[in-house]
């Protein structure tokens, strides 16, 4: 709780969540929003592809995906780790904010290896295996579970 | 900063909106049923896409008249009755005609896909529903004259309407449980965030393609995967919805909001050119298409006007004052 306190108490951290500025809490959280939105979306469209939509797209096509993923995550840590800290005592303390988090880290943990099948491809492969297929599976339903745990911390948690 | 449109002019834009739906879908309907007299294939296509935006600019129209309630209601010699009878109808009309846009929608991407040919059901549902909507749309217009205009009333000899319970009316029924159930608002928002993500990522893939991403895949193998975005769009005009309509006075004279419709009605418009233009879809499907310059022009357009969306939204509690 002690480091909680001193986090919060920041200078930085008391900006973030004090400031009437809208470059202050609002623009990071439109920031963490459209994050949210590239980084989810894109790891859908390479799910549907490997569920079978677009099946004629060959899987080395998708490269981008992974640093769409790469740039919108860091965007997304950076902005969510400027959000903790301004309210440090009410995140830290939290059980659904805990909740989504790991979600999110099990949402990221299905990126990694699609993106080794996707990298080691065959050029104009068009195939996709049955573990691939789960793990494209596993992605849509983790996204959507960290999102909508997300999105209900705003009524879950006292004081969000 | 104040909103560029005002509650004193906000009836005024009403009035000009409000001819949309109307007038808008008589001339969709008229070009449709000459292209069916005709068999003129093209035509029906130029008509769905005119219902298409038709469909698009209903929103707008909608919303400028709920805001219009909100501004004359306290006024004398205006029936509140009159106006939540009328704001009924026209949210009937509203759900009609976004099916029809919807279908309509379904009907070009197809007929984009079979070079020009678009399935004869979904035209056909898409006119009927637009006939359907126009029906009910011209009562809505009736019922709104009727609020401002005595002399229609009088002259058609009917009684004033009784006042009675506000509970009747389905707008009010919809604030109700948005705003009392537990669960109502936050699932709806969940919605919403997941929806603008499936969006946001289909448009990404397409809209790279566009900008020379991916540049060895044909251009119709990307278009596939729009009809995922449209459903994406669709949960959040449904849910998007049910917020306006359960909390209007929170959106009414919001600047955020002004901005996000304004940028909807561009990113719509944007939608249906990357559903429907041709360029990407001569030569054979080995050839590799390059974009000219307008085309990336439009993509990138499209990218910013749904940021901009998203952002007037995520906003909305801040400069605003929605919560």
């Amino acid at each position: 709780m002690g480091f909680l306190v001193w986090l919060e108490s920041l200078p930085f951290s008391v900006w973030v969540h004090e400031s009437p500025s809208v470059w202050a809490q609002p623009t990071v959280l439109t920031l963490h929003t459209m994050g949210m939105g590239v980084l989810v979306g894109a790891c859908w469209v390479l799910d549907l592809r490997l569920l079978g939509v677009s099946r004629n797209i060959p899987l080395s096509a998708f490269r981008w995906v992974f640093r769409a993923v790469a740039i919108s995550l860091f965007v997304n840590v950076v902005t969510g780790l400027l959000l903790f800290a301004g309210r440090a005592t009410t995140w830290g303390v939290a059980l659904p904010f805990f909740i989504k988090i790991a979600l999110v880290i099990a949402s990221a943990a299905t990126v990694l290896p699609l993106r080794t099948y996707v990298l080691q491809s065959e050029p104009g492969q068009l195939e996709v295996n049955s573990r691939a297929r789960l793990l494209a599976i596993a992605s849509i339903i983790a996204w959507s579970s960290a999102i909508t745990a997300g999105r209900l911390l705003a009524y879950l948690v006292e004081g969000a | 900063m104040p909103p560029p449109i005002t509650s004193v002019n906000i009836a005024h834009l009403h009035l000009l909106l409000n001819h949309i739906p109307t007038v808008g879908a008589v001339v969709a309907l008229g070009l449709l049923l000459v292209a069916y007299i005709r068999r003129d294939e093209p035509l029906k296509l130029v008509g769905l896409e005119v219902l298409f935006m038709i469909a698009l600019l209903t929103l707008p129209a909608y919303m400028s008249g709920a805001a219009a309630f909100q501004d004359l209601r306290n006024q004398p010699g205006i029936s509140e009755d009159a106006m939540r009878i009328h704001q009924d109808a026209a949210l009937a009309g509203f759900t009609v005609v976004e099916f029809a846009g919807f279908i309509a929608w379904v009907a070009l991407w197809q007929s984009r896909r079979r070079s020009g040919r678009p399935a004869r059901g979904l035209v056909a549902a898409s006119t009927l529903l637009l006939a359907v909507s126009l029906v009910i749309m011209s009562r809505a217009a009736t019922l709104g004259g009727d609020i401002r205009h005595p002399e229609i009333r009088a002259a058609a000899g009917g009684a004033a309407e009784p006042a009675g319970d506000p509970e009747r009316f389905v707008a009010t029924q919809i604030s109700h449980f948005m705003v009392d159930s537990p669960w109502g608002w936050p699932a709806s928002e969940t919605i919403h965030f997941l929806g603008l993500s499936l969006s946001f990522g289909v448009l990404l893939a397409v809209n790279l393609r566009i900008l020379g991403v991916m540049e060895q895949v044909p251009f119709a193998d990307l278009h596939r995967l729009l009809p995922w975005g449209m459903l994406g769009f669709g949960a959040n005009l449904i849910t998007g919805m049910l917020f306006f309509v359960g909390q209007p006075k929170q959106y009414i004279g919001s600047t955020p909001f002004y901005w996000k419709v304004v940028f909807l009605m561009i990113a719509g418009a944007n939608f249906l050119y990357l559903t429907v233009f041709r360029q990407a879809w001569s030569g054979d499907r080995n050839s590799h298409w390059h974009a000219n310059g307008f085309d990336k022009a439009m993509a990138i357009l499209s990218m910013f006007a749904w940021l901009v969306v998203l952002y007037g939204g995520r906003m909305l509690p801040f400069i605003g004052h929605a919560f």
